[in-house]
Parts: C-alpha cells; structure tokens; sequence
C-alpha cells in the first residue's frame, strides 16, 4: 500500500514545480542537491485547473515542500523530503488529526514571507539553497524578529517534527512514499516477526521485503 | 442520573485495579470497575504503527483535554506537560509499557535505615523527606511471585534463595524458585552490552520482562516485531492486565466495568466513612454508585486530585489526609543517556521487545560502595533505543546528532542514513530522592474536559545529590559505551526538570497515621473502608521500574481484603 491518491498527488507535484530549490529536485533527479546551483528559476503560475489541498492552498504548499526539502533534501540515491511526499502528510494532517494547528501554520507561513521578503526582498521558495539555509538557521536560533506567535524556533521545531513524521511514518499517511524514508535509513518497516536467526545477525536485514501496515 | 449499589468500586482499570477485581471477584465480592478509557483488545493492536502509537500517544492521556501541569517550583507558573506518559484505557499503563518488571531489592525497603547503618545521617540530604517502608522485602515474596507466575515473566534467576546465579541479575533478593519462562532472545544491543559489560567486570543480564518468551497460559508468544513500548501487543505476548487479569475477572461472574467513566467525588459520611463514588458517564451523565468498599486505583495524579476534590466538612483538607502528607513527596524517575554508533557492524536495535533490553545492577541501589562519593542511590543502567521505542521517527525525534552535525540538512540526513542501524542508547534510570516540597495539588487556572481542576506538580530533580548522581551515572554510561565497540559516544542532553517516566508519591504508605496516610495495605488510616493502592503509596522509588512492585501491593492488598477485611472490616494494622 504505497500509493494512495495519485490524484492529489500530482496536484502537490505541480504545486512544487518551479518553486526554487525545489525546481532543481524536481527537474534534476540526478544531480547532487549541493551542487544545484540553478535553484532561482521563476515560479510558474498555476492554471485555476490545478485542484486545491485539503488544507493548503498551492502557494502554501509550494513554501512548506520547499522547507520540507532543505531540512531533508534529497540526493541521488538518498530520498528525501520530496522524494517522500512530505508536504502530502503534512496537508493531510492539518486537515485531519493537526486540525488544530492550521492557524499555527497560517500565521507561520505568513511570518516566515514577512521576514523573508524583508530580509531578501522575495518569497521563500524564490530564495536559492544557501538563502533558504540562513531563513532555517535563523528560525532555529530565534533570531528572526518578524516572528511572535508562532516563535521562530516554535516553527521551525514543528516543520521539522512533522518533516520527519512525513518521512518516517506509514504511507497510509500520505507521507514515505513507496517507502523512500524507511529505504533511507535502512527500516524494514511492519515486520510481523523477527527469527533468532534475524536477531543474532550483525549485518542488514534483509530476510523479507519492507512492508507497511 | 444513576445509582447503583456494590459490595466493592474500584476507580481505575490498570495494573492495580484489574488484580483487585479479580481477586475480589473470585472471593464472591460484588465488584464496579471504573475505567475513564475504552477496553481495547489485542485485534485493535494489529497495526504496528510508530505515528499512532508513538508520535501521537494514542493509548496516553490526551494531554490537551486531560491536562496534567508543572511547575519547577512554586514561584513558578505552572504550564501543560505537552506528553503524559501513562495509561487510559482499560490494563493502564500496562498496555503500552516496555513490560520490564524487576523485585525491588531488600534494602530499597528500607532505604533511611540503611542509609544511615552505613554512611551516617549526615549522608541523608537535609531537605529530603527519606523513610522506610513499613513492610520488608521477606513480607512481598510470595506476592512478587504470584504476581511473576500469574503473569507470566520471562528472566533468570541470579539469587535463588541466597545462591547466587552467573547470567542472573546477582544484586536481585532472593527469590523462592526461577521465573516462570526463561529470559527472552537478546538482540544485537544486548549481545555488545553483554561483552562490553563483561570486559568491565559488571554483571549483565537478559532484563526481566512481562513477556513471554514461550506460550504460556493459553497466550502466545513474542515474535520480536520490537513494536512494544508505546505499542499494544499485536499477538497478546505482552502480559497487560488487559490479557491477563480482566478476564479473569470476567469469569467470576462478578465484576462489571464500566468505560468511559471519569470519578469526579469519593462521597462520605459524618460517621467518617465512604459511602461510594460519584462519576461522570460517557454521554456527560452524573452518576453514583453506592459500595461498602472504595478503592482508589488510577494513575497517581488522581489519587490526589480525588481526594482533595472529595473535602467535606468533616474532612475540610480533603478525604484521608489527616496528617496534611496527600500530594507530598512526589518522584520520578531520570534517564540520563548516552548515545553509541558502531562502524564495523550493524546492531539493528528495532528488533525485540523495545524497553531497557539488556541490563546490569552493579550500580544501582547501595550496590556499589558511596563512601566519597557526594551521593546516596544509584540506577538501573540498561542498553536501549532512543526513546525505549526504536522505529526511525522515535530516532529522528529523541536520538541528539553528535557534535558536529546539526539537526537538520544533507549532513543530518546522511547521519540517520548511516547510523538509524548502527546505533545504540544507554540509560541509567536514577533512584531519586522523595522531598517534601515535591508536590501534586488542584491546578487553580487549568481544567481538564470534565471541567476538573487539572493535577499540578511542582517538581524539580536538579537537586545536588540528584545532579551528583547524574553525572557519575553519565560517565560510567560513556565508558560502558566504549566498551561495547562504538566510534563514537556522545551526550543526550538533560530536560529541564520536568519529572521523567514512573511517578510515585502523593499518598505515602507508613506505620504512623501521623506521618502517612495509608498502612501497609493502602488502606487509609482515617477511613478503613477506603484504600488507595499504586505507587502513590512508595515512600521511596528504586532504581527500579514500579510495575512489579505495584502488582506485588495489589496482590498483598487482595490478600488482606479477601482473607481479613471481608469477615471483620476495620484497620488491617
């Protein structure tokens, strides 16, 4: 069970599309995240066609992604924020079980354009990897002023949290896309059952498949 | 509203209250079991499900609508602890615990006294409010080990009536006969534990564990998914009251629960007796149930509250606290931690049951010598995941990179990348101190979704000899680390004073009604007819998980209730 709703996940891939950074994961798969250097590519427009999120609106959605992938970017051969559908869990669960944390991230998302709009004169996913990394650091220490309610580092340390549950968790989430989080660190996922042949092993498992719930 | 009439009502389904309906139950007793949860069974654990069960604490208190506050003192503002770490639902904690179930050892009975034999009063920290227990290790045998066969534990021997056994834990009191199953299956992080222990001349052991390691009873056993602390057993191996005791319970033919159900009031007379409960239902509905016998059994917190919202005027500083002790003493345990990556093999640590894997004793207790040392106690010290739970979000969550690599970034990824297989956490689990001033009162400003004052506790472990002990603990971890083979060893970092897992205190158990305020069997001594039982009554806590030991109690009250109290209630002692 890896793919659950192809529909609202090509929505949130046309959100990402031509977002800054993220337009080097998306339309360069292959090249080393660190060396992506043409992340200031404009952002496309969406055609009114393009369906809304269960919560986040595209721009939103664009902007957390793109946060999403600079605290887990993606690489070749390493998954990352992106690669697992990450802004997907978090849409979902602020739609959901996190409900009560859609005006946390409608004031921090706004919070988070203020700053960046006045410390770079552009919106965050415009920002290239290096200027997205210094909004980050920023949020993390606290040291972003435009930010009351949520915190700066309330924020980020929420992002982040909810980056990794988007990740790690089972894609009956609609996060770890086919697995990419638990592919990444080497989690065989639901396993029912461990043999002593299993357990006394020193190397990777690899016995059975992963398997989600 | 309802009112309903019983021989006995016990508040709180868990590992308390499912023994005390069973056992009630079987001697012919008419018994109500409120449970504030639901009653789940083993089909609703077939998920194993890390965001459910660990991220969002699905089997916990909702900590927004039951809230639970703290404060680092009283001149603080007290704020909502963001996780409650205990249970809701019918089996209580005993649902979602890592199942770890240790004896305390003869001296955690008696702890001042011991104290004082061998270091001197002056040892004893003035502010601390350390006591002995009124009962001993001898009186709680034979209910440890009803409560390890009637269970099911799975471990080894190391003190078989005094002889002491290689591979066994060789601090543990002596025990009658060998566990009912033997030690379960250790995984990587136990077999680097082992050797590294072994090469420093300490004691391992396979840590005794309320599952089972073979079919016992009718139950199956554990197929080592590791899903197991935060987790409810998805093929029943874990020995929960759930599994074990309530149906039991179910079989006298004399017990009823009632889930969904919050007791707001333990209602009393002037003759300065209980008359019974009052609870709220499911649907909001005010009800009473009338009982000739009351027993408090919830998590500690609301022994406390029940009691201090249950004053009248005959009991004006709430029910059963004469002695002004209800809500002192509160403790918890603290888990000081380091972390351990190995580059030349993988340890896979997700695989097993998740909690305190592997263990060694040699300094916990008075095991150790503490002349010169600026500190009284020890901790249990053990190899486990990061958060006692081992799937990668528990990692990304509570595992700190080592210095050098932030939290975040291609640097951080290719850390969890790397390492999420090769890693190992060791804990102590310090035996922290009782202090009077640690409380649990009625939060004036919070309430909960019952409209109930909210518990608060005003709490802080940063004490001198706490922080002494600590950082012994944290240097010994570090070197156990190196020996098991790892790269590198770094520091978690310490809270922020916040109380830990295991709470115990708030309604003390002594042999003065002066100074406590319940006897040996949790009875109260101002109200024979109301008993609290739990670890609420420790009066100190090990460096030891409570669970056990809590079972032992409830097994010593039935005893008492059944064979004493039912023909000529009145005071036990």
């Amino acid at each position: 069970m890896t793919e659950h709703n192809p529909g609202r996940r090509t929505f949130l891939v046309r959100a990402l599309i031509g977002t800054g950074a993220m337009a080097g994961a998306e339309l360069a798969p292959a090249q080393n995240n660190e060396t992506r250097k043409e992340t200031n590519a404009p952002a496309q427009l969406h055609s009114e066609t393009e369906r809304h999120g269960a919560f986040f609106n595209l721009s939103d959605a664009a902007t957390v992604a793109a946060f999403a992938e600079r605290l887990m970017p993606g690489a070749p051969g390493k998954a990352g924020a992106h690669d697992a559908g990450v802004v997907n869990y978090i849409d979902l669960a602020l739609s959901g079980a996190y409900a009560d944390l859609q005006d946390f991230y409608r004031r921090g998302l706004a919070q988070l354009d203020a700053y960046c709009r006045k410390t770079y004169n552009d919106t965050f996913v415009r920002l290239d990897a290096a200027r997205q990394d210094a909004v980050i650091t920023a949020l993390e220490q606290g040291q972003a002023a435009e930010f009351t309610w949520p915190t700066a580092q309330e924020f980020f340390n929420t992002i982040r949290t909810h980056t990794m549950e988007g990740m790690f968790a089972d894609p009956i989430y609609g996060g770890n896309k086919d697995f990419a989080g638990w592919r990444l660190v080497g989690f065989p996922g639901a396993q029912p059952i461990f043999t002593r042949t299993d357990m006394e092993s020193r190397q990777a498992f690899k016995r059975a498949p992963i398997t989600g719930l | 509203m309802a009112i309903e009439k019983t021989d006995v009502v016990i508040v709180g389904m868990g590992a308390v209250g499912g023994i005390l309906a069973a056992e009630l139950g079987k001697a012919g007793m008419k018994v109500i079991g409120l449970e504030r949860g639901p009653r789940l069974t083993t089909a609703d654990f077939s998920g194993q499900d890390e965001l459910r069960y660990f991220q969002r604490q699905d089997l916990r208190p909702n900590a927004k609508r039951q809230p639970v506050t703290w404060r680092p003192n009283a001149n603080m503002p007290a704020k909502p602890l963001p996780i409650l770490n205990y249970g809701n639902q019918a089996g209580g904690g005993t649902v979602h615990y890592g199942a770890v179930s240790w004896r305390f050892h003869e001296d955690d009975f008696r702890v001042r006294s011991h104290t004082i034999e061998r270091y001197g009063v002056p040892a004893i920290p003035k502010d601390s409010s350390l006591a002995d227990w009124p009962l001993t290790y001898a009186d709680l045998e034979t209910f440890y080990d009803r409560a390890e066969y009637e269970l099911g534990v799975s471990g080894k021997a190391g003190n078989l009536q005094g002889r002491k056994i290689e591979g066994g834990n060789m601090f543990e009191a002596p025990r009658r006969r060998e566990y009912p199953l033997p030690p379960l299956v250790a995984d990587q992080s136990g077999v680097i534990f082992e050797e590294g222990a072994r090469t420093l001349g300490y004691h391992p052991f396979s840590t005794p564990r309320a599952i089972l390691s073979q079919s016992y009873g009718g139950r199956a056993s554990c197929t080592y998914c590791g899903f197991c602390q935060a987790f409810g057993c998805h093929v029943g191996a874990k020995s929960s009251i759930l599994v074990t005791k309530l149906p039991e319970a179910d079989a006298t033919g004399n017990f009823k629960l009632l889930t969904g159900t919050m007791c707001f009031r333990v209602n009393s007379d002037n003759s300065g007796r209980v008359t019974g409960v009052s609870y709220y239902g499911p649907d909001g509905s005010s009800n009473t149930i009338e009982a000739e016998l009351v027993i408090l059994a919830p998590f500690i917190y609301d022994n406390t509250r029940l009691l201090l919202l249950s004053k009248t005027r005959k009991f004006p500083n709430g029910l059963a606290n004469s002695s002004g002790q209800v809500g002192k003493h509160l403790m918890a345990h603290i888990t000081p931690r380091v972390f351990a990556t190995f580059d030349d093999r993988f340890v896979n640590i997700y695989m097993g049951p998740s909690a305190q894997k592997h263990s060694l004793d040699d300094f916990n207790a008075d095991n150790f010598d503490h002349s010169g040392l600026n500190f009284i106690r020890g901790a249990q010290i053990s190899v486990s995941p990061a958060d006692l739970e081992a799937g990668p979000i528990g990692a990304a969550m509570s595992i700190n990179p080592p210095p050098g690599i932030p939290r975040w970034g291609a640097a951080y990824r290719d850390f969890l990348a790397k390492y999420f297989t090769r890693y190992a956490a060791v804990v102590a689990q310090t035996e922290n101190l009782p202090y009077t001033d640690q409380t649990i009162d009625l939060d004036p400003n919070v309430r909960d979704q019952w409209g109930l004052p909210a518990p608060r506790l005003t709490y802080d472990w940063r004490r001198p000899n706490e922080l002494a002990r600590i950082e012994f603990m944290l240097v010994k971890l570090e070197e156990l680390a190196k020996a098991m083979g790892a790269t590198r060893v770094w520091r978690a970092p310490m809270g922020a004073g916040a109380p830990g897992a295991h709470h115990e205190g708030g309604t003390r158990m002594g042999d003065n009604p002066k100074t406590s305020v319940v006897n040996r069997y949790g009875q109260s001594w101002d109200i024979p007819n109301l008993f609290i039982i739990g670890s609420s009554t420790f009066p100190t806590m090990s460096g030891f998980n409570p669970t056990l030991t809590i079972q032992a109690l409830a097994y010593m009250s039935a005893d008492a209730i059944v064979n004493r109290y039912k023909k000529s209630p009145g005071r036990l002692v």
